[in-house]
């Protein structure tokens, strides 16, 4: 290892510049923000916890904290299930593996934009192409116009299927390298598929589960742009989620503060689920130092 | 390996091809009915057989010519974005790949933690400000911001790649009076191309799908794709349909065809950036 000089610090400054620019002073200033009243052409005020005593007491935030909380965690986990049957799936016999995964891999390419005009399509009413199908199997139409909980459902296998690939990838390479003859004997000596899978396979590839769902629970909690572009958070605000809210009182309502209330409280949700894999990295890192 | 009978294989093809069909079809989809005549877009089952034609794709240069503009500022928003990430990135996991300090491990620490702030706060204290500087509708203020939520996971990709090149060769070039710069250029980075197209997938499909900054920090010159396909699905009715397939089919048919063939660098990168540290 080198000691470490002037020129090296030098060379992580840019990373380091653009985080604190961009995303630590922006944080803390929002933090600030939020203990103030703010909005254009008005003075801002320090107000206290005047912001947060507001969202805490506003039904609409609570609504939106709601169903940000369901629809995260049926994407989580959905695509936990849906990602680990499928990665035993693809590792197992599975002609022509290349190409399933580069198509299993493409929606990881299409643009959130791009995915509520695919699903809008095929949900249209009567002439969607999974309604056609329901409706002629006498099940009904999938109204997400309308309804709140069939619109969140919609926003949750549209987030599933953006972001399978990344879930299934991690938890692939991690049942790629499992070695064979640990399993190959657990089935020799007679256990069941399922005693295999749960006493041997999952335990091995538990470190990669963790890391998908600790990424996954955070950067779905971002969930914004496939609300906004479906139904806006409606009808009535009915389908909000914490990130519509924001930018609904940020950027519409000129509510500085609020929005800035909502925001830390993002942050603090985030944080509280990436306690443990912090913990861990802060212990290891300073360890080996 | 374990012989399969035959039924476990027809049931493993009947998965493999519902897997298939979840994740290609709603593509596949799109991109057919953009070149189908507008009256035969909305026939329930769709039709696998039909004469192609380009007229969606007239059409939405027609009525949105400035389209192809928005898809120039994707692609230089795009790659300004992963040169500079890139190039930060491979600076510091440089660093962070050959010395240790508590310095360094306090800020590698910090970059992970910073990570893990939602994006979208930033907006508010940012947007003031961008109007201040006059970066609001530029190419820069979203360079600056895409580029930003990458460094940290391009870094370390960058980090787990240097690890594995041997410092013998850096050593040879410091002993024949090389500075560090020169060494990183003409030794060190050619031998981490991998890592070096490993993390540069994350930041390009990213920058070039991205949707929220461009909502809020672009108005009209810097407006990228993303964006214009949103207004064109916030204006469809009935035939006008067409136009948007045609649009999101030119967007995403160039970086689905980059992904898959840079996959095997997809997976490296998340190894490196994810599940090994």
């Amino acid at each position: 290892m080198y000691k470490l000089r002037w020129y090296h610090l030098l060379m992580i400054s840019p990373v380091q510049l653009l985080l604190i620019g961009f995303i630590f002073i922006p944080s803390i200033y929002v933090l600030w923000l939020s203990l103030h009243q703010s909005s254009y052409g008005t003075e801002t005020i320090y107000v206290g916890l005047a912001n947060y005593i507001f969202i805490f007491a506003d039904p609409i935030f609570w609504r939106a904290f709601w169903n940000t909380f369901v629809v995260v965690n049926i994407v989580v986990y959905g695509e936990l299930i849906l990602g680990i049957g499928l990665a035993l799936l693809i590792a197992g016999w599975c002609p022509g593996k290349r190409l399933v995964i580069s198509i299993l891999l493409m929606p990881y390419a299409v643009t959130e934009v791009s995915a509520v005009v695919m699903w809008r399509f095929m949900l249209e009413p009567d002439v969607g192409l999974i309604n056609w199908l329901l409706d002629s199997v006498g099940a009904g139409q999938i109204s997400w116009a309308t309804s709140r909980w069939q619109a969140l459902g919609v926003v949750s296998v549209l987030s599933i299927w953006l972001t399978l690939p990344f879930t299934f990838l991690i938890l692939y390479s991690a049942v790629t390298t499992l070695p064979r003859d640990v399993v190959e004997a657990a089935t020799v000596d007679g256990a069941t598929r399922f005693q295999t899978f749960w006493n041997v396979t999952l335990p091995m590839i538990m470190p990669a589960v963790l890391v998908a769902l600790l990424f996954r629970y955070i950067f779905a909690m971002r969930l914004f742009s496939e609300v906004w572009l479906l139904t806006e958070g409606g009808p009535a605000r009915l389908t909000e989620v914490l990130a519509v809210y924001l930018y609904r009182h940020g950027f519409r309502y000129q509510e500085f503060g609020v929005a800035a209330a909502t925001g830390w409280v993002m942050v603090a949700l985030s944080l509280l689920i990436a306690l443990y894999y912090l913990y861990q990295m802060y212990r290891r890192m300073f360890r080996d130092a | 390996m374990l012989r399969l009978s035959a039924r476990e294989k027809a049931v493993r093809l009947c998965l493999i091809g519902l897997a298939l069909l979840w994740s290609g079809f709603p593509i596949y989809l799109v991109v057919a009915s953009s070149f189908k005549p507008p009256r035969e877009i909305f026939e329930v089952p769709p039709s696998l057989f039909f004469q192609p034609t380009f007229d969606n794709y007239r059409e939405l240069f027609r009525v949105w010519p400035e389209f192809s503009h928005n898809l120039l500022n994707s692609l230089i928003v795009t790659i300004g974005a992963t040169l500079l990430c890139i190039t930060s990135s491979a600076l510091a996991g440089y660093v962070y790949s050959r010395c240790r300090s508590s310095l360094l491990t306090g800020s590698a620490f910090f970059m992970l933690f910073v990570r893990m702030l939602p994006p979208i706060i930033i907006t508010l204290p940012l947007f003031p400000v961008v109007n201040e500087f006059g970066l609001n509708d530029t190419y820069v203020i979203l360079i600056l911001l895409y580029a930003t939520f990458f460094v940290s996971l391009s870094t370390w990709i960058m980090k787990a790649f240097i690890d594995d090149i041997p410092r013998e060769l850096e050593e040879a070039a410091f002993i024949d009076g090389a500075t560090v710069l020169q060494t990183l250029r003409k030794v060190v980075l050619p031998l981490a191309v991998h890592g070096i197209v490993a993390a540069s997938i994350f930041v390009f499909v990213f920058s070039w799908n991205e949707f929220i900054f461009a909502l809020i920090f672009t108005t009209r010159d810097a407006k990228t794709a993303p964006l214009v396909i949103s207004e064109i699905l916030g204006t469809v009715e009935g035939v006008d349909w067409g136009m948007l397939f045609a649009a999101a089919t030119i967007q995403l048919v160039p970086i689905t065809i980059f992904v898959i063939a840079v996959q095997k660098y997809v997976v490296a990168g998340l190894t490196a950036g994810g599940v090994k540290n």
